[in-house]
């Protein structure tokens, strides 16, 4: 049989809380030890243990990083999911399954291979065998697979940090799950692992602990949090590393951590902390956002710097909340009642969650207002890889601060909202200076902070803010924009599509499409997207939710001459985006015809 | 005409550096009156203005930042989450003096959670609630601390039993809890003065008569009500740290001293029975008593300085984060490229 090489999905079910999140760990790592190109997406429920769970790992030498619209290798450990996960597998599937399970596979179309996997734990540690029982399929695939011994010892070495004893059991389980599928499986499998050269600066990160090393190296003073997944990891790995790199000469902490009693509070606090002088930040999911929208009114009203985090979940309300989607756009760029408008910072790999999490903090410090970063649960919670992150090439940007008698006395006719230089951002003094105090307040106020109904002076203020927020766009992240020669169909999309666009793009381009793509990376949106707009003959806009949020933010700000050459292409169903589902719909919303694609 | 020297504090500044805006309340309002005893307080306590920060939330008591303390700075917030924004800003700059001011709908209705975790954490600030029963800038609905019994100038009589603040604040382990009157200008200075010397959580529920909605006789907190039914536990009087000891006189009869964190003393002088503030259980039972009575117990209800403040329970770095350098606010390459060698296998 003909070898495909790198090159396949497997699909892991299991159940929640039985160890299996460390066995397809093991799998991951093992393989991009080998220097394959693999990802990995944890599809887990909201619960602790009991419910189904699905781990999807994809090997790709293209680099493809979408789950795979098909599963080559199905692996069944669950009883509840057993019978619809037999059931939904292809014709010419893998299927491994463990025996003790003691339900019928009924596939003849397929490849099946059992393995008492239970039973064969018991005998090594009968009080571990429920979570050891997942290392037998570790070993049967890696055996199937190719994958290096020295490599999956590496993993596991890495998976159970320190602990002898743990790598130990759990090696001597790969390595006889390893052996029975040598003994008993006849298989003949087209699917192999090929170690190829691994750049060894890189890495597997979560999004999330990115974000949170990012937000550390940008100086956060105080993170207020109220727990919610998918994004408390971020704020417990910022509680991890503060204490390792964050002490002050004393051995204090230079960051303060509140547990919030929800987030409202939490976001009070970033804006307490702002105004102070501080660097304060919270992160959350979309629930959250929801609760912080009056506080966000205030920020922008006031022009308190702030840094808020949403890792979106799928909504609306509860929603599926250990699921992804980026459906939380429109709310982040126009939270809290009233006109408002916020710089959204959107990174799409693990880089840029570390980049933006230190630059968001120079942009709210720089505009004074509240600045989000926008991740979701695909990127903030599955592994991506990294090179390594890049140390900031810009100090702090603390903005328009006035700290000392003289610095005020610079300037001419100070008034906290007074837009001395022309880019609608006044200068601000810091509570503790004695300098030009005045009360904040998130009611009407003239130039100098005074309360004010005066509809000239109303009309001023929002309208120098809009200008102020505007200001921001190109000086944020620019879109990074990958054009075909033809300008024939242009793709904007954004965040984790990162991670199909590549495959999307190919897919594409093999039915003879020219597609150029622009991923926005900041709202409000920088000019070259506008101009890659332009430039093509037709606009495809690609996300993860059910209306088209960033569509609609593009057709509310574009010209209306580039209006009638956009089109919306958005699908969410809670999964992470596969290609071919995104790629049938754009060539159904572009009206390409069938006999076309071929 | 003579001209009188301009009187001084101890840091050599007039009450002038004190005093705020005009204020836009209904003439008389009792909030006014305790505007007037945080100018006085601030000012003899020598507190520098700059070093002040005035918080409030949303409502007629809130407003009452803009008439006072015109040289600091000042938050006025959303309704019912001057605590929260209080917090993060203690935490950037813990030598700052927070001043928060706050109604009872801002306090016992909408922001009650916040209330209730500031005084948990036991955030380094005093918490003034100006407490009239009713919600006074949307003209005159019932607050939920206003008396089972009460009625206000127009509508029905209300129904609905009481939220105590202060029974709450004692019940959450608040170290300050008082309670006084906006008509009592001797003793709430002297709380006043004594909640800025203490270190910690500073609760002073301040009953303050709404002269618009509810200072008819049938209201338990209209002025005469108050005046005819307020049960004072002792009569105080604060003594600065900075005052020579000579100058302290001596009461006649029996007295207890509280020792404040500044060094001043909170001197209660014994009028009936004797009160410790001490025993919380006493405490609320005093409340308790009284409210059987239709009756409002006042003064330092319950005292405890041993908790430490939220800042401090934070073994945060010595210099307020807000003086931070970069260097100390962001860490090294080298730190960095230690980050991503221990990620590498």
């Amino acid at each position: 049989m003909a070898q495909i090489v790198n090159d396949f999905t497997v699909n892991i079910a299991t159940a929640n809380g039985t160890g299996s999140q460390s066995a397809n760990l093991i799998l991951l790592n093992s393989m991009f030890e080998m220097g394959v190109s693999v990802s990995g997406k944890n599809l887990f429920p909201s619960n602790i243990s009991g419910l189904p769970t699905w781990f999807i790992i994809r090997a790709s030498d293209a680099g493809y990083q979408a789950p795979g619209d098909n599963t080559h290798i199905q692996i069944v450990m669950n009883k509840d999911t057993w019978m619809a996960d037999v059931e939904k597998a292809e014709s010419g599937t893998i299927i491994i399954y463990n025996q003790d399970v003691k339900l019928p596979i009924e596939r003849d179309d397929c490849t099946v291979l059992g393995m008492p996997m239970t039973k064969m734990a018991r005998s090594i540690n009968p009080k571990l065998a429920r979570l050891m029982a997942n290392m037998y399929y570790v070993g049967g695939l890696a055996e199937i697979l190719g994958i290096d011994s020295e490599a999956i010892h590496s993993a596991v070495t890495q998976q159970f940090k320190g602990k002898e004893k743990a790598i130990e059991l759990n090696m001597q389980a790969i390595g006889e799950g390893r052996t029975f599928a040598r003994e008993n499986w006849d298989c003949n499998i087209a699917h192999v692992v090929e170690a190829r050269e691994k750049n060894p600066n890189t890495y597997l990160i979560d999004g999330n602990e990115a974000t949170a090393l990012g937000c550390i190296f940008g100086g956060v003073n105080m993170l207020s949090w109220y727990p919610i997944t998918p994004s408390s990891s971020l704020a417990e790995s910022i509680i991890g590393w503060i204490p390792k790199i964050r002490t002050g000469d004393d051995g204090g902490a230079t960051c303060a951590v509140i547990q919030a009693e929800d987030e409202l509070a939490a976001a009070g606090m970033v804006i307490g902390a702002g105004w102070a002088g501080g660097r304060g930040m919270t992160c959350t999911s979309g629930p959250g956002i929801s609760l912080m929208s009056e506080f966000i009114g205030l920020a922008y009203f006031a022009e308190v710097p702030g840094v808020i985090w949403d890792v979106n979940r799928v909504g609306p309300s509860t929603g599926l909340p250990t699921r992804t989607q980026q459906a939380d756009l429109t709310l982040l760029y126009e939270a809290s009642h009233g006109d408002t408008q916020h710089i959204v910072l959107i990174p799409g790999t693990v880089d840029e969650c570390f980049e933006y999490g230190w630059k968001a903090f120079d942009y709210a410090e720089r505009f004074q207002t509240l600045v989000f970063g926008f991740s979701d649960l695909d990127l903030g919670m599955n592994q991506w890889v990294t090179a390594g992150f890049e140390y900031p090439e810009l100090p702090l940007d603390r903005g328009k601060v006035l700290r000392t008698q003289k610095e005020l006395d610079a300037i001419e006719n100070f008034g906290r909202y007074r837009d001395v230089d022309g880019d609608g951002i006044p200068y601000r003094t810091l509570p503790g200076s004695g300098l030009e105090p005045i009360l904040y307040r998130g009611t009407g106020h003239d130039e100098d902070g005074v309360y004010s109904e005066d509809p000239a002076v109303y009309h001023a203020t929002v309208s120098r803010l809009k200008r102020k927020i505007d200001g921001a766009r190109d000086l944020l992240p620019a879109p990074i924009i990958r054009n075909e020669e033809e300008r024939q169909i242009g793709i904007v999309y954004y965040g984790s599509v990162e991670n199909s666009i590549k495959e999307i793009d190919d897919i594409l381009e093999a039915t003879g499409i020219k597609v150029s793509t622009c991923r926005v990376r900041a709202l409000p949106y920088h000019s070259e997207v506008e101009k890659f707009v332009e430039e093509h003959e037709q606009i495809v806009v690609l996300e993860v939710n059910r209306d088209g949020q960033l569509y609609g933010i593009l057709r509310k700000e574009m010209p209306t001459d580039l209006l009638n050459k956009m089109y919306c292409v958005a699908f969410s169903d809670g999964m992470p985006p596969r290609a071919q589902v995104y790629v049938d719909m754009i060539l159904e919303t572009l009206g390409v015809t069938q006999e076309v694609k071929a | 005409m003579s001209l009188r020297p301009i009187q001084l504090n101890v840091i050599d500044l007039p009450k002038g550096d004190y005093t705020g805006g005009k204020s836009s309340l209904c003439p008389g309002c009792g909030h006014d009156q305790i505007s007037n005893i945080i100018i006085q307080a601030a000012w003899e306590n020598g507190i520098a203005p700059e070093t002040i920060a005035k918080m409030s939330g949303i409502g007629c008591s809130s407003k009452t930042p803009a008439y006072f303390l015109g040289k600091s700075h000042g938050f006025n917030t959303v309704h019912g989450r001057m605590p929260s924004v209080t917090t993060g800003a203690n935490m950037v700059n813990k030598d700052l003096t927070f001043i928060g001011v706050s109604g009872d709908g801002d306090t016992a209705s909408i922001g009650i959670g916040q209330f209730v975790h500031a005084i948990r954490r036991n955030l380094n600030m005093v918490y003034i609630v100006e407490n009239n029963g009713v919600y006074g800038l949307t003209k005159g609905q019932y607050s939920a601390t206003v008396e089972k019994g009460s009625k206000k100038k127009k509508g029905i009589t209300n129904e609905n039993p009481p939220i105590d603040l202060c029974k709450m604040a004692i019940n959450l382990g608040c170290g300050f809890v008082a309670r006084s009157f906006s008509g009592s200008k001797k003793q709430l200075t002297a709380l006043m003065r004594a909640a800025l010397s203490h270190k910690g959580m500073a609760v002073i529920d301040v009953i303050s008569p709404c002269v618009t909605f509810a200072n008819n006789d049938e209201s338990y907190r209209s002025y005469n009500y108050v005046k005819a039914n307020d049960d004072e536990l002792h009569s105080v009087d604060y003594i600065p740290h900075f005052t020579p000891v000579e100058e302290v006189e001596i009461p006649e009869g029996e007295f207890k001293d509280i020792k404040l964190f500044d060094g001043s003393t909170l001197r209660l002088e014994t009028i009936g029975d004797d009160h410790d503030p001490s025993d919380a259980v006493a405490a609320l039972a005093a409340i308790h008593e009284a409210e059987k009575e239709n009756r409002h117990v006042t003064g330092l209800l319950h005292y405890n300085s041993e908790m430490k403040t939220a800042d401090e329970a934070l073994d945060l770095t010595q210099k307020p984060l807000v003086d931070l350098a970069e260097n100390e606010m962001r860490p090294s390459k080298d730190v960095l490229e230690e980050i991503n060698n221990s990620f590498r296998v």
